[in-house]
């Protein structure tokens, strides 16, 4: 299991926790997944057999958001 | 109609429908996703701020969609109408003194401003103004959204929508609590969401057609409205708890001004007679009855009246005898509006009159010079007793 934590500069809302987090749905192979928009950070837990960190973050990308490098 | 009523039922059409659909849209989106699917063979995106293309739909909404969503809508609005009733009840629990009401409405108005600016983003520690819902809830009513049945999943997700309020819709449901009456929170629950409703329909269709493009200025009017709706609400709390920083006072103390000069003296009170007003208003018919043997049912010296209608109080600038108590009359004739909630701060007087009849409130002797306010218990009607 791996774990990382993204930043993500544009979360502007509470409704983007929701849309972020629905990730656990679309991707095979997330463990956990844990918004917050307080501090603009996206926690995710993985199964690197089965998705890899680039591959979230392409899928966070792909719904609109930054992640800060 | 009730002002409070009327009030509520604007702030969900303005602030309330988009407010609600930052945070409830999804929820939406995922009630039509559905029919989307029947209708196109792509599936609706989500707004996401930042991205050119994001939020915009492979398919606008059509008629197919409206069932859905319309069941959507009657089960928000039930949804909330319910909790009004809960809230109100709630607050039926406790009797709110005006500085406690005054205070709430502070309360309220410093929690929507601190949203516009968390809107605008000035610092960080005004994330801290948005609740997010709990993380076992939100994954919770997500399992929900992915349900595929066209009538209960929209109804379920309705109503569920009570559990993620958005910032203006947890305003409101403060003021349901604070009207201590289930009837009255329920009303003014229902007239909030059913005025959010059409801008709701309105910004779904608006965010699927148009993208992006609506985002970019969707935030900024929102920041607008709930920045103007806040300072209201600061300034009417303001106004209730007497401070002299609220807007009715400065504007009062620039008027007192120009007045002194216009307005001749006190003469010698006569049985009847109007007297003149210490502001720039022009005068109006102030009816002080000096108490005589022929009405010795009167306990207080003098006996004054105020209309109370239902755009405020007639007159609102009432000169008064010092050093004697007042009896006031406060007279209601199908008032409706929150001007019915007679409220003096200082003397720590509240008093809910009825819609028609006379109502009698009894005010201790005060010194010469001296100014008090009245109001309504929204601080949305006010005046001013001078005692001379």
């Amino acid at each position: 299991m791996t774990r990382s934590i993204l930043t993500i500069p544009n979360m502007i809302c509470p409704a983007c926790v929701m849309h972020l987090e629905e990730l656990e749905d679309e991707l095979p192979g997330i463990l956990f997944i844990k918004a917050n928009y307080h501090k603009k950070r996206l926690e995710v837990e993985f199964d690197e057999s089965r998705v890899s960190e680039q591959e979230i973050r392409q899928a966070v990308t792909d719904i609109g958001y930054e992640i800060a490098t | 109609m009730d002002n409070a009523i009327l009030v509520a039922f604007i702030t969900g059409l303005t602030a309330g429908g988009l407010s609600c659909f930052a945070v409830q849209g999804g929820l939406l989106s995922a009630s039509i996703a559905q029919r989307i699917e029947e209708t196109s063979p792509a599936n609706i995106r989500r707004a996401a701020p930042g991205k050119k293309n994001a939020g915009r739909a492979d398919a606008s909404l059509q008629p197919g969609m409206i069932q859905p969503i319309l069941l959507f809508m009657t089960a928000k609005l039930v949804a909330y109408t319910v909790m009004g009733f809960l809230l109100g009840w709630l607050g039926s629990l406790f009797t709110f003194s005006p500085t406690v009401q005054g205070a709430i409405q502070v309360a309220i108005g410093i929690f929507l401003v601190g949203n516009a600016l968390r809107m605008l983003n000035v610092h960080p520690i005004f994330r801290y103004f948005s609740f997010e819902p709990p993380s076992g809830l939100r994954r919770y009513i997500r399992g929900v959204s992915k349900r595929n049945d066209t009538w209960i999943t929209p109804l379920y997700l309705g109503a569920l929508t009570v559990l993620i309020p958005c910032g203006v819709t947890q305003a409101m449901m403060a003021v349901a609590v604070g009207t201590g009456s289930p009837w009255l929170g329920a009303v003014i629950m229902f007239a909030f969401i059913l005025g959010t409703s059409p801008t709701f329909i309105a910004v779904s269709w608006l965010v699927t057609s148009l993208g992006a493009m609506f985002q970019k200025y969707f935030y900024r009017v929102v920041t607008v409205i709930v920045l103007l709706l806040g300072l209201y609400g600061i300034n009417a709390g303001l106004t209730l708890l007497g401070s002299p920083i609220s807007a009715s006072r400065v504007a009062r103390a620039f008027q007192a001004e120009e007045v002194v000069e216009a307005v001749p003296p006190v003469t010698e009170p006569a049985n009847v007679e109007a007297l003149p007003l210490v502001t720039g208003q022009p005068l109006v018919e102030v009816e002080v009855v000096t108490a005589t043997p022929a009405a010795p049912t009167s306990a207080a010296g003098s006996v004054a009246r105020i209309n109370v209608e239902n755009n405020g109080y007639s007159p609102n600038l009432l000169a008064l005898p010092a050093n004697q108590p007042i009896e006031l009359h406060l007279v209601t004739e199908n008032t409706y509006s929150c001007a019915r909630a007679f409220v003096i701060p200082e003397l720590e007087i509240m008093q809910i009159l009825p819609e028609t009849g006379d109502t009698v409130v009894y005010i201790p002797a005060q010194p010469a010079g001296k100014t008090m306010e009245f109001m309504c218990s929204m601080g949305m009607y006010t005046g001013v007793f001078q005692f001379n």
